[in-house]
């Protein structure tokens, strides 16, 4: 026994004509004949949250093997020259993990708000013929900047301590305390990376609560115009 | 405050769907201070960078509170999640007087127990919504506990740390405080995960219970997805997690009271724990994104549900 799926449209962003629909509330919305389907931010976190997941767990195994690696260094009294390239290593391996396992997230979220926007169009063409659709609210907007602005930063941390690794050569007092600088103002700004990343699932998860209303009204409104149009 | 917290906030019938709460506000506000608390430990880390040389000691109080913003922001997290818990159940009213209106006795029909495949995966038919899974009742019993546990791991660890940071970089007082803080925050951090976990957790119990009382009020026969392999994993990552991040701490309470004296063997063992307790974290969050995709597929087939009953009335 199978259930029927009933014909729908695309789910993919497509060129279906919309106008501008004033409401009398707080929401801003297009309306269309037809559901929208999924905006490039929806269509993006479909396709890039599995490989941002996988990524992340990749990144987050090799971080805790280079972990026991220099654990097993600094035991065996090896070159401190050493200890510190993989000091650096480790915590750069770990925050592509970090940067994955956020932006898988944030991805994960948007295609939640894609599901809502494309099936919520979905059950307005089959029930009204009248599609509203939110414009994306600013919530939203935040959400991928934030996630872009935080990715940034823990890229350029990353990068940095792959190169800071590469500079460090011989064990110097120089060398060493200069990759201990570098491991301070570095620290802190994947820290940040992280607090842009957490801000940006803040407004993401916002974003659904906005929808999540506007489509409780909205089911509403479909069922009083479908039974003044019989 | 009271409210905010009480996840069986339930609106009463025929409450507006208009009716706007302050999850969201509350939540934002929340990121927005952890955050400037996050900014203001990365000034003090390039400050401290410029120092010759860098002692861990000055980096105890930028670590601890930079911990603490990042935790304030994973509350911030926490009570968006509960207005979306809220605001699930104004959706079931809704849809239910929509349905209602729209499907009438179309959809009543005799229900026989079975299982059906659908193009989200298998689902069990039933005459009355399905009781809550173990799992959903422990979310719901555990989401506060764990956030309130987190919370206060993180202010301990905050205070330690700070402690730490008043001491002599190489002594072992220092090593000391500096691995009980370490330990505390990131198992603050780990319980913070965990119960934002089991938050999603609650918000998978509230769209089965939710659909299943819509389809019920219709008389219609009530399908409801079996647990995808996806929630299983997402289960199984965020016991792991857990286990990891309770494991570091043992890790550190171990090293703080044994080895804090011997600084070869405290680096030895501090150069794996780092790396464990932020695999710990990662671990909690990889459950939470298989946890998302879950609420995606639920909500994939309940509007595929929703469709079939409206095309019952056609």
């Amino acid at each position: 026994m199978s259930t029927q799926t009933p014909n729908r449209p695309s789910t993919t962003t497509s060129k279906i004509p919309t106008r501008a629909e004033k409401r009398p509330d707080e929401f801003t919305v297009v309306a269309s004949d037809q559901g929208l389907g999924l905006n490039l931010p929806q269509t993006m976190g479909n396709r890039l949250w599995a490989p941002m997941f996988v990524m992340a767990v990749m990144a987050f195994a090799a971080a805790l093997i280079l972990g026991f690696v220099r654990s097993n260094a600094i035991a065996t009294s090896a070159d401190p020259a050493m200890i510190a390239q993989l000091g650096h290593v480790t915590t750069g391996v770990m925050f592509i993990g970090f940067t994955a396992v956020f932006s898988a997230i944030t991805f994960a979220i948007a295609r939640i708000l894609g599901v809502f926007r494309s099936e919520g169009g979905d059950v307005q063409t089959l029930a009204s013929g009248h599609v509203q659709t939110l414009k994306m609210p600013a919530a939203a907007k935040g959400m991928v900047v934030s996630m872009m602005m935080g990715m940034m930063a823990i890229v350029v941390a990353v990068v940095l301590h792959f190169y800071v690794a590469a500079d460090v050569v011989g064990s110097s007092e120089a060398a060493l305390t200069a990759a201990a600088q570098w491991g301070s103002a570095l620290e802190g700004v994947r820290r940040l990376g992280v607090g842009m990343h957490l801000f940006g699932i803040v407004l993401g998860l916002a974003t659904i609560i906005h929808v999540l209303r506007f489509q409780s009204i909205r089911i509403l409104e479909v069922a009083k115009e479908r039974s003044a149009s019989r | 405050m009271a409210r905010t917290l009480d996840l069986a906030a339930r609106p009463a019938a025929g409450a507006n769907p208009r009716t706007a709460t302050s999850h969201a506000k509350v939540g934002i506000v929340a990121a927005i201070v952890g955050l400037m608390v996050v900014a203001i430990t990365t000034i003090g880390n390039l400050v401290i960078a410029d120092s010759s040389p860098v002692l861990a000691s000055q980096l105890a109080w930028p670590f601890g509170l930079g911990t603490t913003g990042l935790g304030v922001m994973k509350i911030g997290v926490a009570v968006v999640l509960i207005g979306i818990i809220v605001r699930l159940w104004y959706r079931v009213d809704s849809v239910t007087q929509a349905l209602t209106a729209i499907v009438g006795d179309a959809a009543r029909q005799p229900t026989s127990p079975t299982t059906i495949s659908t193009d989200i995966g298998p689902a069990k038919v039933s005459a009355n919504p399905p009781p809550p899974l173990l799992i959903h009742r422990m979310a719901r019993a555990l989401w506060l506990p764990m956030l309130a546990m987190g919370a206060m791991a993180l202010v301990i660890g905050l205070i330690v740390g700070l402690a730490a940071s008043g001491q002599a970089a190489d002594s072992a007082a220092f090593r000391g405080l500096s691995a009980w803080a370490q330990g505390t925050l990131f198992l603050g951090e780990g319980l913070l995960l965990s119960g934002i976990s089991f938050l999603l957790g609650s918000i998978l119990a509230g769209l089965r219970e939710g659909g299943g009382e819509v389809q019920a009020a219709l008389g219609a026969p009530v399908k409801t997805l079996t647990m995808p392999t996806s929630a299983k994993a997402f289960i199984a990552l965020m016991a792991v997690g857990m286990m990891a991040a309770i494991g570091q701490f043992i890790g550190y309470a171990v090293v703080a009271t044994q080895y804090a004296g011997n600084a070869a063997v405290f680096a030895t063992n501090a150069a794996w724990l780092g790396p464990l307790r932020e695999v710990a974290l990662g671990v909690l969050l990889s459950g939470i994104v298989l946890a998302l995709y879950t609420i995606s597929r639920v909500l994939g087939f309940q509007f595929t549900r929703i469709r079939e009953l409206i095309t019952t009335a056609a």
